[in-house]
């Protein structure tokens, strides 16, 4: 991700230096998602949980390809690798709704690992067609195999829990995906990741173990993504191939990114709140939202790198530097 | 297990059909070893040909055998203006940008196909793509035997143009040092945008032999864009003889591969091997030649 990233550490768009501060608003936005489904109409909570599971997509994608260098188009192996878990455990195995999620974060966790051998020896371009190829192989093996319900899929045989619930457990799901990538971006091992991200084989000469990072990075975005595909699939109450596997699951994290702002600490969350309002706007037109997307995608990649929290920065950094300049 | 004449039907369309799909990749891999860019619109491309065979037949009813030089030529023209203006000015910026701009285009096409011609699937219908061809026990379509001809006798012109004319000449020195290239005087940026338009005709020529042999929709852009780096992988990369030998490896293991899994098991075949490759031998059975 050399040049997309490329300005130096991604700097905070807002700064608010202390952590206690920062500690405090978050737990405080958490407490009111928490809540907010009492006082919310319901329309609202369906398009909440939609922004939710989609702001957890592109963190996780956000820790890959904006901090790690790893430009995954597979982020849909993983979403229908967790679907699946999941509504096999809840139907098969009696499991509870918390239990099969946390199950399919550690089957994310287990094929990652498996895959990651083969993958991690692919570099930039070739690992992004390799995940690719990992999503639809996925896929045709979900179809074909007789155990899956084929292209028909499965149904969620036991009652589900309503909206409001979900929405919860999609908040949940968040405060983990924010505390995740807080330490993730926050500690020693972001500086490890980008260095990787910036020469893997430089970084790998000062001694730090390329693999094992980029490794926990996957282990720790798959972990999420495969969670977010469960509680998906929960509330679909029906999971099939198509759906789950869908390339859109591995497109939009990535659109949602690039608007955000790659590799951007709030990156994610302001790219999914424009994609989400976008496309319930769009919403009567769904091919030429995802062309929208594509011409989006186009433009800021050549104009606007950074996406709109770069754009932001920038703008906030001329406006702090124009007075001192007037000064002799 | 079935009958002898079974398996060598399906032996022999595997290899017909993988000279087909060696023709498409081949346009993807020389856009990958000269401009080092993963066109994530492949895919789209080779769609791309197979609707401009279909409405060349429906609208001028000149046969798409015929007309192939002009889809050619056609897809040529698109690729002109992409590579100009949307990858030209990323230069420098990375490989990212580039395949992430060509993602952003893939998905543009893609649903720009389903406004403008509907997801119906599609064939070209032409006489030749059922009336069978028959050597004693071997029944294949016309169309695979002349696909496969058409096929190969372009990729050997393309091979011969790299490796024999003095724009191949300037096309490798492009390829393995583009600034060096530079330097003693070619003009690389005229040799990327030859190389771009010659990778979009390439696929586009393809998808029209792929769409009278089999069916496309709009977005069956995807499947042959990994079945494509399949090949590419099987034959290593910027080696374009070891494309029609990956292709037809290729083709072939996804008969056997349908022949005694089922259908559905062909392209998922041909993923695992690609997968499978990529963490093994990564530089293709033939070894390396950039």
């Amino acid at each position: 991700m050399t040049v997309l990233t490329s300005q130096n550490t991604p700097q905070r768009a807002i700064s608010i230096r202390s952590p206690t501060i920062r500690i405090v608003i978050a737990c405080t936005a958490f407490a009111v998602l928490l809540a907010a489904p009492i006082v919310l109409p319901a329309y609202f909570v369906e398009i909440g949980f939609k922004l939710l599971i989609y702001i957890v997509l592109a963190e996780a994608w956000n820790l890959l390809a904006g901090y790690g260098g790893l430009v995954s188009l597979g982020t849909s192996s993983f979403f229908g690798l967790g679907a699946y878990v999941t509504v096999g455990l809840i139907n098969h195995a009696g499991a509870g709704p918390l239990q099969a999620l946390a199950a399919s974060a550690l089957a994310g966790i287990a094929v990652a690992i498996v895959m990651s051998r083969g993958l991690f020896r692919l570099r930039g371009l070739y690992f992004t067609v390799g995940t690719l190829a990992l999503a639809e192989a996925l896929r045709l093996f979900v179809i074909n195999v007789p155990w899956f319900g084929g292209a028909t899929g499965l149904f969620v045989t036991v009652d589900l829990p309503e909206i409001a619930a979900l929405f919860r457990y999609a908040t949940l799901l968040l405060a983990l995906a924010a505390l995740v990538m807080a330490l993730a971006t926050g500690s020693r091992f972001s500086v490890l990741l980008r260095a990787v991200r910036d020469d893997e084989d430089a970084a790998g000469q000062v001694g730090v173990r390329a693999f094992r990072i980029k490794l926990a990075a996957f282990i720790v975005a798959s972990a999420l993504i495969a969670s977010a595909g469960g509680l998906q699939a929960i509330k679909l109450g029906a999971i099939e191939p198509y759906g789950s596997f869908g390339l859109q699951w591995s497109v939009d994290p990535l659109a949602i990114v690039i608007i955000g702002g790659l590799g951007m600490r709030f990156g994610a969350i302001v790219g999914a709140v424009l994609f989400v309002a976008i496309g319930e706007l769009l919403a009567d037109y769904p091919e030429l939202h995802v062309a929208i997307t594509g011409v989006t995608l186009i433009l800021l990649i050549r104009f606007a790198p950074r996406g709109i929290c770069g754009l932001a920065e920038a703008a906030l950094r001329r406006r702090g530097a124009a007075p001192r300049e007037a000064r002799p | 297990m079935p009958a002898l004449d079974v398996i060598l039907n399906a032996l022999i369309s595997g290899v017909l059909l993988g000279g087909m799909l060696a023709l498409t990749a081949l346009g993807l891999s020389i856009i990958l070893g000269v401009l080092r860019l993963v066109n994530l619109a492949h895919g789209e491309f080779l769609v791309a040909g197979a609707y401009a065979g279909l409405f060349l037949l429906q609208w001028t009813g000149i046969d798409p055998l015929a007309g192939l030089a002009l889809i050619g030529l056609v897809l040529a023209l698109i690729g002109y203006p992409i590579h100009r203006f949307l990858l030209v000015p990323l230069a420098g910026k990375g490989p990212e940008a580039s395949m992430m701009t060509m993602f952003g285009l893939s998905i543009i096409l893609q649903n720009l196909f389903v406004l403008l011609f509907s997801a119906d699937t599609r064939a070209i219908d032409r006489s030749y793509a059922n009336v069978p061809l028959e050597f004693g026990p071997i029944s294949v379509p016309q169309i695979f035997v002349m696909g496969f001809v058409i096929s190969v006798v372009l990729i050997v012109a393309v091979h011969l143009l790299i490796a024999r004319s003095r724009f191949g000449r300037d096309l490798r020195a492009s390829a393995d040092q583009p600034q060096a290239a530079a330097i003693i005087g070619i003009n690389v940026s005229r040799v990327h945008a030859f190389t771009f338009c010659l990778g979009a005709a390439c696929a586009g020529i393809g998808g029209t032999l792929i769409g009278i042999a089999l069916s496309f929709t709009p977005t069956s852009g995807a499947s042959y864009l990994l079945t494509d780096f399949a090949v590419i992988v099987l034959g290593g990369l910027g080696n374009v003889l070891g494309t029609l030998v990956g292709g037809i490896v290729l083709g072939v293991l996804q008969s056997i591969g349908g022949l005694t899994l089922g259908d559905g098991y062909r392209d998922l075949v041909g993923l695992v091997l690609f997968l499978a490759m990529l963490s093994v031998r990564p530089q293709g059975f033939l070894g390396h030649r950039a």
